[in-house]
């Protein structure tokens, strides 16, 4: 009697299980990757449950990587040719992701002529081969120059100045030999803090998919970044992003170059006690009177190759329109600082009456895309060894950028065989 | 802890629930098959341990032997970037990336020579360090002391600690002006060093931590060896007028040897590929000056898109790598008691 019932049960079990995977096969469950940590995160989830609300046959799950694992693990998953329906990431993983044909151009999925919503300079940033590969969420992802006003009152409008001025600011308080307040503060272990320097000596890492490294531009960026330190001695000995964010936070620096990603740390309650913040372009570089130009990039949607089912098409259309709403965007412009993508909210009044954002803004019009070709990468790796070498004061900038050069041929040589 | 909410948490728990039943189903048809294939078509008496290893040997092939034959054929692929998924594979494309692992820089300024030679001595510090150190922990612990669990408890507290934390701790004591070494330094007399600049004092400084790291287990390993010793044997040895150091050297040390051969070769194995504490510390900079092996071959592979080339790559390394402990082995006669 026992075992009868007990094989009914198992039967009856097995029934409901098959019923409910049924019922399961109306729901569509998405998966988006981001890169985006909290509390950005937070807001995105949030966001996703709002969607399902309206639309409860679809669910959203949202994973977090940073964003180097974002890159390798789609890459890992693409090749298996599964993973995330949605990518949500940095405008620099359009070149290598469409290149290996593991993204699709937004066409794909968007409609046509969706991408005329957007501000050009967002597009130029994932443009490839005449196809736009990322649906731009926010613009920016650029360097400009923080100034802590309670230590000078207005940003300098050229080097000559801000050397006077750091030079003034950069004070030994103890007495022990090293400055306990600096005037720069920047990264100097990567050479994305080379690149608004270079632009301002009239140079660029690349032209086209060819590196540019050995210019007189770039030698003269270099000597120019040397003499910060061991000339002028305006900025620490070392000094990493870590370094230079703690620095800033503490109140013992003047000025920073810095992202707009970390904008809104620097306005919390605990930071505004040392630090009052300004925001202006990096000056001007005297000796060419060019404005310095950061590269900009920013956060983008990009899809997967492999979606091709309509109905999760649609779903994932459905949800990018979601992110891509005026209200959206000025949501987290007005909370999270990240500059609208959006062509018709470049007037908006939340963005040109706040002095931070604004002067972010400043500073993105005088950046320039950073290059979305795979080329960028090996460039990248050749410079950085060359730069640091120069800062640790152990080759010439002649040297480096000889040396950059030619790794920079020699590596996007072996990337592309 | 970010995107650690209960949501995540839940929506981790429910896959895990789901995967369960597939699982515990995959694990039911493999014990079937192997019982039917045991018990009826060879019929053979250890049918048992068979299907009681079948579970454990499918994870194995899973895990471990199918990446590894995969890893070989990708070695013999011009999987790149431009590659990625049109690659193709011969005898002759892994002849190339063969030359082209001695060859090519695998770095930008770095070729395998230098990275080989930075290798070996990063290893054999390393690992000396953590032997000679460990052992001397352990013999000091092995004696009768007070508030000997206290100390015990302080010298294993680096092991427990995560790798990942410890690295990044470190990295900040390292800092030219706040880091509490220069502030050493300089309190003695001496010119505080730019660690993060200069890449010898930046490897001096990988190789500190990762004696930090290394040195409990050795001296864990150390203790369990040295409580298996008799104590008959030093008592002995005592009556016949043997010294500490002969006792040392003529009972401690050979009877350490099952233990501590395979230990120190695991130390060899585990610190030639240690990927993170360089990583976490300098990423292998500066001036690529603290990138190892293994760091590099991270480097050309997951930054670089070269597939094939990195997979031939970490052939090589584990070619060498099972040299040097076959080498060891050979030397050091550490299967000896156990063949005897």
């Amino acid at each position: 009697m026992k075992k009868r019932l007990f094989v009914w049960l198992f039967i009856c079990a097995m029934a409901l299980g098959m019923m409910s995977n049924v019922m399961a096969a109306k729901t569509i469950n998405l998966v988006m990757w981001t890169q985006q940590g909290d509390p950005v995160l937070g807001e995105i989830q949030r966001l996703c449950k709002e969607y399902t609300k309206k639309y409860p046959n679809i669910r959203v799950e949202v994973l977090n990587y940073s964003t180097e694992d974002i890159r390798t693990n789609f890459q890992t998953a693409a090749f298996a040719g599964a993973g995330p329906d949605l990518l949500w990431t940095v405008s620099d993983h359009a070149g290598p992701l469409s290149v290996m044909k593991i993204i699709n151009p937004i066409d794909k999925v968007m409609p046509r002529g969706y991408e005329k919503r957007f501000t050009d300079f967002s597009l130029e940033a994932v443009e490839l081969d005449g196809k736009v590969w990322g649906v731009p969420i926010s613009v920016g992802n650029h360097l400009m120059l923080l100034y802590n006003k309670n230590i000078i009152k207005e940003a300098p409008k050229d080097t000559d100045e801000m050397i006077k001025v750091a030079k003034e600011v950069t004070i030994d308080k103890n007495g022990d030999g090293t400055p306990d307040q600096y005037g720069l503060l920047w990264n100097f272990d990567e050479p994305f803090w080379l690149a608004p320097w270079l632009g301002g000596f009239g140079g660029w890492p690349l032209d086209g998919r060819k590196p540019t490294l050995d210019t007189p531009a770039m030698v003269k960026t270099l000597q120019f970044m040397h003499d910060l330190k061991f000339k002028h001695k305006i900025v620490p000995m070392e000094c990493n992003y870590d370094g230079a964010d703690a620095l800033f936070r503490q109140g013992k620096g003047a000025m920073m170059i810095n992202g707009d990603w970390a904008l809104f740390g620097y306005l919390d309650r605990r930071t505004r006690k040392t630090v009052d913040l300004g925001v202006d372009r990096i000056p001007k570089v005297s000796e060419t009177g060019k404005w310095p130009s950061p590269m900009t990039s920013g956060q983008y949607f990009m899809f997967p190759s492999y979606l091709t089912d309509k109905e999760r098409i649609k779903a994932v259309r459905g949800l990018v329109y979601q992110f891509e709403s005026k209200e959206v965007q000025t949501y987290f412009l007005k909370e999270h600082k990240r500059l609208p993508s959006l062509k018709s909210m470049l007037k908006d009044p939340a963005l040109t009456n706040d002095p931070i954002m604004s002067g972010s803004m400043r500073q993105l019009e005088v950046g320039r895309p950073m290059p979305t070709v795979p080329e960028m990468r090996p460039t990248w790796d050749a410079m950085r060894p060359e730069m640091q070498a120069v800062m640790a004061g152990k080759i010439t900038p002649a040297q480096a950028a000889k040396n950059m050069q030619k790794a920079a041929e020699q590596g996007i040589r072996e990337m592309n065989k | 802890m970010s995107g650690l909410t209960p949501d995540a948490i839940m929506l981790g728990l429910g896959e895990l629930v789901k995967l369960l039943p597939i699982a515990f189903a995959l694990i039911v048809v493999i014990e079937l098959f192997t019982w039917f294939l045991c018990a009826k078509i060879i019929r053979t008496k250890f049918t048992l341990a068979y299907v009681m290893l079948a579970p454990g040997i499918v994870g194995v092939m899973a895990l471990i032997v199918f990446p590894f034959f995969y890893n070989m054929f990708l070695a013999f692929s011009n999987m790149s970037m431009t590659k990625f998924l049109t690659f193709s594979a011969s005898l002759q494309i892994g002849l190339q990336n063969l030359i082209d692992v001695f060859t090519v820089p695998v770095l930008q300024r770095t070729n395998i020579g230098t990275l080989i030679i930075r290798t070996i001595i990063w290893t054999f510090v390393n690992v000396f360090f953590h032997v000679t150190l460990g052992m001397f922990l352990g013999i000091l612990l092995n004696r009768p002391l007070k508030l000997k669990n206290v100390y015990k408890s302080l010298l294993i507290l680096p092991w427990a600690v995560p790798e990942v934390i410890t690295s990044l701790t470190w990295r900040n004591e390292f800092h030219y002006q706040y880091g509490f070494v220069n502030i050493i330094l300089k309190s003695i007399g001496l010119e505080p060093i730019m660690w993060f600049q200069d890449p010898f004092w930046a490897m001096i400084s990988c190789i500190f931590v990762n004696i930090w790291l290394g040195v409990p287990f050795m001296m864990v390993i150390t203790l369990g060896g040295l409580q298996s010793i008799p104590q008959d044997y030093y008592d002995v040895a005592q009556i016949d007028g043997a010294g500490g150091w002969k006792q040392f050297v003529n009972i401690t040390l050979p009877l350490l040897r099952p233990i501590l051969t395979p230990a120190t070769a695991l130390g060899i194995i585990w610190t030639f590929n240690k990927f993170n504490v360089i990583y976490l510390m300098y990423q292998g900079g500066p001036i690529e000056g603290t990138h190892i092996l293994i760091t590099a071959m991270f480097s050309a592979i997951f930054e670089n898109y070269r597939y094939g080339f990195g997979a031939m790559y970490s052939l090589v390394l584990f070619v060498m790598l099972l040299g040097i402990s076959s080498i060891y082995y050979k030397i050091a006669g550490g299967f000896k008691e156990v063949s005897e």
